[in-house]
């Protein structure tokens, strides 16, 4: 399978100010993630990992340098390209509270998609069959509250994964699973990466994300401190 | 929008109990306007129930200029043609003629000034009270046919210290004798005749009722007799100085576009209605008016603040969930319009507590009546309980305008939560 660039950063960098300090969170990062890539960006509190997750997502916009997500300058996009943008090519999966408390799985699942204008019936088909991937067939009408930390979580990767965006972001998604479940959960996404050839970001600590990715790239201060491919 | 007015909706049931608060606290804001306007609706009915129904009538007709000079020799013009067009016109539902003039009533001991009022008894019960408060009062209405009967208020009464079949004495000035006026026009020059009044007229009349209207100028400052004594008196022939009437529907009192207006305000006649004649009153109401324009624009004011509040609540409370939904694809326009909603379905909730509390308030109230007995507001005086009046305005009109008001309100929350960046709001959890 040809593997394409869904993103291309050049010389990032993302200084803001905390509490009347200058703080470089990003100082110049290159990176290039292929699709169906499986990688996680790890590296101690401080790192940069979040705030560079943050532009690449285009959920914040980078001091200097250059982005693009397949192949489009992030830079050149105004508030509402940025919106669709994110809508029609990157699902998101985040620590905690990932989901809408008063919206039932299926509601939550379908929100993207009827962002994008899909069809009530279309919306139905697709998160039978997610939420069949992700195994929870038969939870559709719950609500979040209703269900375990595990299950929210699979919901939240149903999410991300039902409108088929390019990349799946997810900022330290297993930071509130226990061990067992943050393994089914992970092997999970693994397999769905594998099937749809999906490309999974994570940003983590956790050192099974790290077991399980096929890049691993640490940062330090900002910086890619290494950049390994298994 | 489907889905963002079920999510709205859904959101502010969150936390009912702070819902239900602030509801409840914009409800009442909602009720007191509708119960405050029926309040004084019933007040505004009342008292012109009471200004007009006691002896003014809903509407005169008079000889232009008669009002501003109570001139005895400004007679209304054309009289039977005036009174034939009144009894023809289907609005109009009673009439009563009227003659008047100034002058002063004596005792044995007193003295005191007053309009004397020529009535005819049998039509003036049609349009004004006297008959009744002079049951208030003491004595009879014109019962007998002594053309001497006069009736007074209670306090000219107490002030000449007279009773009933008490003698007094009245003292006017007639209108001048045109037979007079010609016998003399040999002796005398042009501007003499001008000048000749025929001098004040005395007469004795005996105290036959007494009246109590609890309207201080109405019970001190005026007497009635009989219509055709009082011609004879003023030397008025089968002229009168006014008509009342009483319409069919009161408020064409006051409806001037209508054509009777015009029809008998011609020849050099003038058809006021009670707004003109008590233009103390419509002031007032005007007022009144004011008064509840600014009651409602403070009681709009707390629910601005009392939604402003909520919203912001539920706002920073739900901060990071706004932050996901524009994460993953929302654009600012949807997280403003689903704030709108929520402001909506808050107000919705509020606006029914609302009217439904004015409603039952409102209704209890015009069942028992509010006791303003005897208070004299610009001349008139509230005799009866006060009722307030339901009207279609406050169940509709203020409704929509908190409706309204806080859709304008939750705009600001809404600008709020769409100018919130997506990496801050993300950062804010429970």
């Amino acid at each position: 399978m040809t593997k394409t660039e869904i993103i291309k950063v050049k010389n990032v960098r993302k200084t803001y100010m905390g509490n009347g300090i200058e703080v470089k969170a990003v100082r110049g990062i290159d990176l290039t993630i292929k699709s169906g890539e499986f990688t996680a960006i790890v590296g101690p509190s401080g790192s940069g990992k979040t705030t560079f997750l943050n532009t690449i997502s285009g959920l914040d916009s980078p001091t200097e340098g250059e982005i693009q997500l397949n192949g489009k300058d992030l830079r050149k996009m105004n508030g509402k390209e940025l919106s669709d943008m994110r809508r029609d090519n990157i699902g998101f999966i985040f620590q905690s509270y990932n989901l809408i408390p008063v919206l039932t799985v299926e509601e939550n699942i379908e929100y993207i998609m009827m962002l994008q204008g899909i069809k009530a019936s279309e919306r139905k088909k697709r998160v039978n069959q997610i939420l069949k991937e992700v195994e929870l067939s038969g939870f559709e009408d719950r609500f979040p509250p209703q269900l375990s930390g595990g299950q929210q979580q699979r919901v939240a990767v149903a999410r991300a994964m039902v409108s088929n965006p390019t990349l799946i972001l997810a900022d330290e998604p297993t930071a509130n699973l226990d061990s067992k479940t943050s393994n089914s959960l992970l092997d999970m996404m693994k397999r769905l990466n594998k099937e749809t050839n999906m490309t999974f970001l994570f940003s983590t600590h956790d050192p099974l994300i790290m077991e399980k990715a096929d890049r691993v790239i640490t940062l330090k201060d900002g910086k890619i401190e290494s950049d390994e491919v298994k | 929008m489907k889905f963002y007015i079920k999510l709205a909706w859904r959101n502010i049931f969150r936390n009912k109990r702070r819902t239900i608060i602030a509801s409840i606290a914009i409800g009442i804001g909602l009720a007191s306007l509708i119960i405050t306007d029926a309040f004084m609706l019933g007040m505004r009915q009342n008292m012109i129930k009471s200004a007009t129904a006691s002896f003014l009538g809903e509407a005169q007709l008079h000889r232009n200029g008669f009002r501003e000079e109570f001139d005895v020799e400004k007679t209304i013009l054309e009289h039977e043609n005036m009174i034939s067009k009144i009894k023809k016109n289907t609005l109009i539902d009673k009439y009563s003629k009227r003659a008047m003039a100034m002058g002063t009533i004596k005792s044995a001991e007193e003295i005191s000034p007053i309009i004397v009022y020529g009535i005819n008894p049998e039509f003036e019960q049609n349009i004004s009270k006297i008959d009744e408060a002079v049951q208030n009062g003491k004595g009879t209405y014109f019962e007998g046919k002594k053309s001497t009967d006069i009736i007074i208020g209670s306090k000219l009464a107490k002030k000449l210290k007279v009773s009933i079949g008490d003698r007094t004495i009245i003292t006017v000035t007639g209108k001048k004798n045109k037979k007079n006026i010609n016998t003399k026009l040999e002796n005398i020059d042009d501007e003499d005749i001008l000048d000749e009044d025929e001098g004040p007229v005395e007469e004795a009349f005996y105290i036959s009722g007494i009246y109590s209207f609890n309207i201080n100028e109405m019970d001190t400052g005026m007497a009635f007799i009989r219509l055709n004594k009082a011609q004879k008196l003023l030397n008025l022939g089968d002229t009168i100085h006014e008509i009342a009437v009483k319409f069919v529907n009161i408020k064409n009192s006051t409806n001037h576009k209508l054509p009777i207006w015009e029809e008998l305000s011609k020849n050099g006649n003038e058809f006021v209605g009670w707004d003109n004649l008590l233009p103390q009153l419509k002031a007032i109401f005007d007022m009144s008016g004011i008064s509840l324009f600014v009651t409602a624009m403070i009681l709009f004011a707390m629910i601005t603040f009392g939604i402003i509040n909520t919203l912001f609540m539920s706002l920073f409370e739900r901060m990071f969930e706004l932050g996901l939904l524009r994460a993953v694809g929302t654009r600012t326009s949807g997280i403003r319009l689903l704030l709108i909603f929520e402001a909506s379905a808050l107000s919705i909730i509020s606006i029914i507590i609302g009217i439904i509390l004015g409603f039952i308030t409102t209704y209890i109230l015009t069942k028992t009546g509010i006791d303003y007995k005897g208070i004299e507001i610009a001349g008139a005086t509230i005799n009866d309980l006060l009722y307030p009046v339901f009207h279609i305005k406050q169940y509709l009109l203020y409704p929509i305008g908190v409706f309204v008001f806080t859709l304008i309100v939750g705009t600001y929350p809404a600008y709020v939560a769409g100018k919130m960046p997506i990496t801050k709001a993300l950062r804010k959890s429970l």
